[in-house]
């Protein structure tokens, strides 16, 4: 007889286990959270994935959003070592330390090129940061950007201009970035100084280091837009730890049928979420470097950054480090609260109670009432509290986050009739109003805060953007020689080579200088200007004109002007009282009346024909052509400035523009573009996942209504209804709090309050065209999981 | 050959799934008001063939005869109207729509067909009571239990008056006495409408209900009638 050996004991029989405590029961139910989020096979896997690139996406932004302050202060820093800035006046005298340089910026289709011509006076003469040694005559040194530029086709036009010999490339200390173009050359003009041609002498570089403080207004655009930017992020991130919680609930069904409470399930859940965003921390980190070792290579508005720059400052990791985690844990136990998991995988929502409207709509009155203390204090030197500021405009911007889920539940209840598809999508939406509003509220925040800022801009925008009275219809660019070409047959010379430029339409030459009544006067001036009867018909409305006239054209300087006067050209500048030519106002000067010339500025003085100007009053002159262009030929304004720069080293070029922004104002402007761009399309990858994500939960059921009879159209239809409602809500509340959002804003920023509808349309535009995008690139998906096949399981 | 009288007939059917056979020459035939239970263990094709059968899923070889014409020769959209009008389907589960309340489930069909929501309701109705769901009309499918859902889904499957019924293990996900109620009250309400009743199932106790077996084996059918 065999005998049958005793089962084995199961642990409990032989040792009672010790309950664990609160702390122990939770690191448990973690680890084990953890442990289904890393092994539970392939769908557990799915479902962490998709979580930690949604949480490593915002991290990696949050990280780059968190080193832009750092990049910004490297670009300045490098900006201001290789300034020429000096305290007080330019240095008098030559010296064995001293350097003569020359602004000779260009511009090189709509990009800026940084040009100092150095001319060094003695062997101690300083050298910019990034060089080893200053370039020789005829010798030039450039960044590595422009070096690429100028050996590629594209750059050949500005290769023609900048003729040199190429002998090396400034290292990154002397620029401010990757994709600067920038470039040093050397240069030995005889008799050059501070007084003839020479920008100025100085004997070293960064000597002055400005840190000039942004006003009021420019600090709360920055703050307001670093919240706008960031606060989508964070509602990016919430949303990316709810990814796939439907199949997360089902696996944890099966907890409960081996025992678990409610409470440890709970727990459990958090487990995955965190150990989902802590895989997201390390993706977000890797995707950072990746993106900081790229950035030298991205262009976003012609800004470039180093990617050395580019470091975060540790507090601010470690914020994000902390926080993304314990955000992770603190929404998926939020997201529990009505969800009841029951064993034998069945997940029942608990009849969610009537969303409440009160505390909803303290969050943004709260977020009011931090900013009202600060009503009026843009105005002058006021000063803004940045903690308030940013508290207020993240309550207010959170409420959208907590208005949203009630306004569409409130709506969607009153919903009814219509066709079949629209039944589905409003039964849907009853039943699950939040998730719809979870969709929609990255891009709510998103569009309100657009919409404040948007208002913001146009607001004070007046105050930084300043129409310059250009007219363009006249003149689209101007040449300026300076130095030796300012005589008048420098000018004929530099506007012969315009002329022959391609694409240059009318030329018209001019040049101006000053007399006075006294050769050591500086008192009762009055301005000549000199050209052609052409020119000088563009300045004033003339009676009648030919070579040898002169008109007097009203103002405070018309004593000087009578017939008969004797007059004295440049006195202050004359290096003795007898060098200033003097010059009899004829008895033939005629009136003229004054009118705006292409530039918007209004000439007053004498007006002379080149005829009646003395010989000897030509050297006193500076010399400026307006050029008018056909704006049809390729390149016309490279064609211009390389005439330009044939007529001689000094010579400048503008183009007009008919506003004038504040360099603040514009930097702000762009990092709001840049921030955008990276937001919107962040938003635009999170509404495409969960709307696949939703989707494939509903495979089955898709599958069972194809399989009897349901018109693939009618489903389509559903799906589109079911976003539209949502975002249709979202943007008007988006709307109605970014307007008000706006009118706080403009409000601290003393100024007037009024709407800029376009704007309003456009964010809005935007925040619908992102969702047209997901909705119809979840088309092809959606037509795949309504094959009939889909009710296969084996 | 088409057996004389046969609404729906069946003939050689290949179906592969990558190198998986799940038919292999499978044949089928069922009359007007004829119960017929499909057999087999689970992975032989029985659920196949009903797909097929259906048009849902295309065979790769082999033709599917309904009232004389050709599922293979149909477009999409004509199979579509067929499953619309002329068949009725019981899945096991995961085929009621959760967000619609039982009636509007029930009403689904024919508004499928383009009937108005209220005619259409009124009609569900009436399919409940006689399916002795009625008192669970504006509930969700989640509020209620699996053999009232299964009742939901038969009264569904028989609104618009369909010729034939696909049941796909009706029956699966529900223990034994709800399982043959709902058993009783698919095959007394197939047999007042006179409609044919194609019953996937692996469990005897169910094909009891038909008025004859096939089995499914490995992707071929024998019928278990013409055995005996």
């Amino acid at each position: 007889m065999t005998t049958l050996s005793p089962p084995p004991t199961a642990p409990h029989e032989s040792r009672a286990p010790t309950p664990p405590g609160l702390v122990g029961s939770w690191l448990r139910d973690l680890g084990i959270g953890l442990r289904f989020a890393v092994a539970g096979g392939r769908e557990g896997w799915f479902r962490t994935l998709l979580t930690a690139v949604g949480v490593g996406l915002g991290v990696a932004l949050l990280l780059v959003t968190t080193a832009l302050p750092n990049a910004l202060q490297g670009r300045h820093d490098r900006e201001m070592d290789r300034s020429e800035l000096r305290y007080g006046d330019t240095l008098d005298k030559a010296a064995d330390d001293t350097l003569l340089f020359t602004r000779v910026d260009t511009e090189f289709r709509n990009q800026s090129v940084r040009g100092r011509m150095l001319q060094p006076e003695g062997p101690r003469a300083p050298v910019p940061p990034g060089l080893n040694a200053l370039p020789k005559p005829g010798e030039m040194v450039v960044s590595p950007a422009l070096r690429d530029l100028l050996t590629s086709s594209d750059g050949e036009l500005l290769a023609r201009r900048l003729d040199y010999d190429v002998v090396g490339t400034i290292a990154d200390d002397g620029l401010v970035g990757p994709g600067e173009l920038a470039y040093y050359v050397g240069a030995d003009i005889p008799g050059a100084s501070p007084e003839n041609g020479a920008d100025g002498r100085i004997d070293s570089f960064g000597e002055v280091r400005t840190d000039r403080p942004m006003g009021p207004v420019l600090v709360l655009l920055v703050v307001v837009m670093f919240v706008v930017l960031l606060m989508p992020v964070g509602v990016f991130i919430a949303a990316a730890v709810r990814f796939g919680g439907d199949r997360r609930d089902r696996r944890l069904a099966a907890l409960r049928l081996v025992g678990a409470d409610g409470q440890m399930v709970r727990r459990t859940a958090a487990g995955e979420a965190f150990a989902g965003a802590l895989i997201g921390l390390l993706i977000g980190a890797g995707l950072f470097l990746a993106a900081r070792q790229l950035a030298g290579q991205v262009r976003l508005d012609y800004v470039t950054v180093f990617s050395h720059d580019l470091d975060p400052s540790l507090l601010l990791v470690l914020l994000v480090a902390v926080t993304v985690p314990a955000s992770a844990v603190a929404v998926t136990l939020f997201a529990l609260r009505g969800v009841v998991i029951e064993p034998l995988g069945v997940v029942r929502t608990a009849k969610p109670s009537r969303r409440r409207l009160w505390w909803r709509l303290l969050l943004p009155v709260a977020g009011v009432g931090l900013l009202y203390p600060m009503f009026g204090q843009g105005d002058g030197n006021g000063d803004f509290n940045q903690w308030m500021v940013t508290c207020g405009v993240v309550l207010i911007l959170i409420g959208i986050t907590a208005l949203l889920p009630w306004l569409v539940e409130a709506c969607v209840n009153r919903l009814g009739g219509g066709g079949l598809s629209w039944q589905l999508a409003v039964r849907r939406l009853q039943l699950s109003s939040g998730t719809a509003a979870r969709m929609v509220n990255g891009i709510a925040v998103a569009v309100a805060g657009a919409i404040a800022l948007q208002m913001l801009f146009a607001g004070v925008e007046d105050d930084y953007v300043e129409p310059t009275g250009v007219d363009r219809s006249q003149a689209q660019m101007v040449v300026s020689p300076r130095g030796d070409s300012s005589a008048t047959e420098g000018l004929a010379e530099t506007d012969s080579r315009l002329r022959a430029a391609d694409g240059v339409r009318r030329t018209m030459p001019h040049a101006s200088t000053w007399v006075s009544a006294k050769p050591t006067s500086e008192d009762s001036e009055a301005q000549v200007t000199v050209g052609s009867c052409a020119v000088l018909g563009l300045m004033a409305k003339l009676p009648s004109c030919r070579d040898g006239d002169v008109f007097a054209v009203d103002g405070e300087s018309r004593e000087l002007a009578k017939p008969g006067t004797k007059l004295y050209f440049e006195p202050i500048w004359g290096s003795d009282d007898t060098e200033a030519p003097p010059w009899t106002v004829p008895a033939s000067v005629r009136a003229a009346t004054a009118v705006e010339d292409p530039m918007g500025n209004i000439t007053g003085g004498l007006l002379v024909t080149t005829g009646a100007l003395p010989q000897e009053a030509t050297s006193t002159l500076r010399g400026e052509i307006y050029v008018q262009i056909d704006e049809s030929v390729p390149d016309v304004r490279e064609h211009v400035r390389n005439a330009a720069a044939m007529a001689g080293p000094y010579t400048r070029t503008y183009e007009l523009q008919a506003t004038q922004v504040d360099d603040d104002f514009r930097t702000v402007r762009k990092g709001l573009f840049i921030g955008a761009t990276c937001v919107m399309l962040l938003i635009g990858v999170s509404l495409l996942v969960s709307q696949l994500e939703q989707l494939r939960e509903r495979k089955k059921l898709l599958s069972a209504l194809v399989a009897f009879g349901t018109r693939r159209r009618t489903l389509c239809l559903s799906v589109l209804w079911q976003t539209a409602v949502p975002i249709a809500l979202g943007l008007v509340l988006a709307t109605v709090v970014g307007i008000t959002l706006g009118a706080v804003l403009l409000k601290m920023a003393a100024a007037s309050i009024a709407v800029d509808w376009a704007g309003v349309a456009a964010m809005a535009g935007i925040g619908a065209g992102v969702v047209l995008l997901v909705t119809g690139l979840s088309l092809p998906p959606l037509l795949r999981l309504m094959r009939p096949d889909g009710l296969r399981t084996e | 050959m088409t057996p004389a009288g046969a609404l729906l007939t069946a003939r050689d059917l290949r179906k592969a799934y990558g190198p998986t056979h799940a038919l292999d020459g499978a044949e089928f035939s069922i009359h007007a008001g004829e119960i017929v239970a499909v057999m087999g263990p689970s992975g032989s094709g029985k659920s196949t063939l009903l797909h097929c059968l259906a048009g849902i899923v295309t065979p790769d070889s082999g033709t599917i005869l309904y009232n004389g014409r050709e599922l293979s020769a149909m477009s999409d959209a004509e199979r579509s109207a067929l499953r619309r009008t002329e068949f009725g389907f019981v899945f096991q589960f995961g085929q009621l729509v959760p967000e619609l309340t039982c009636v509007e489930n029930v009403a689904l069909p024919l508004r499928l067909t383009g009937a108005g929501r209220k005619a259409a309701e009124r009609t569900a109705l009436g399919w409940m009571e006689r399916l002795e769901v009625d008192d669970l009309k504006g509930k969700r499918p989640g509020e209620v239990s699996g053999g009232q859902g299964q009742r939901v889904a038969i009264a569904r499957a028989l609104v618009s008056g369909p010729r034939l019924i696909f049941a796909d293990e009706p029956t699966g996900a529900l223990d034994s006495l709800n399982g043959e109620r709902v058993m009783e009250l698919l095959t007394e309400a197939a047999r007042s409408t006179n409609a044919a009743v194609v019953l996937v199932t692996h469990e005897t106790r169910v094909a009891a209900y038909s008025d004859r077996e096939i089995v499914v084996r490995d992707g071929r059918s024998r019928d278990m009638e013409r055995a005996i």
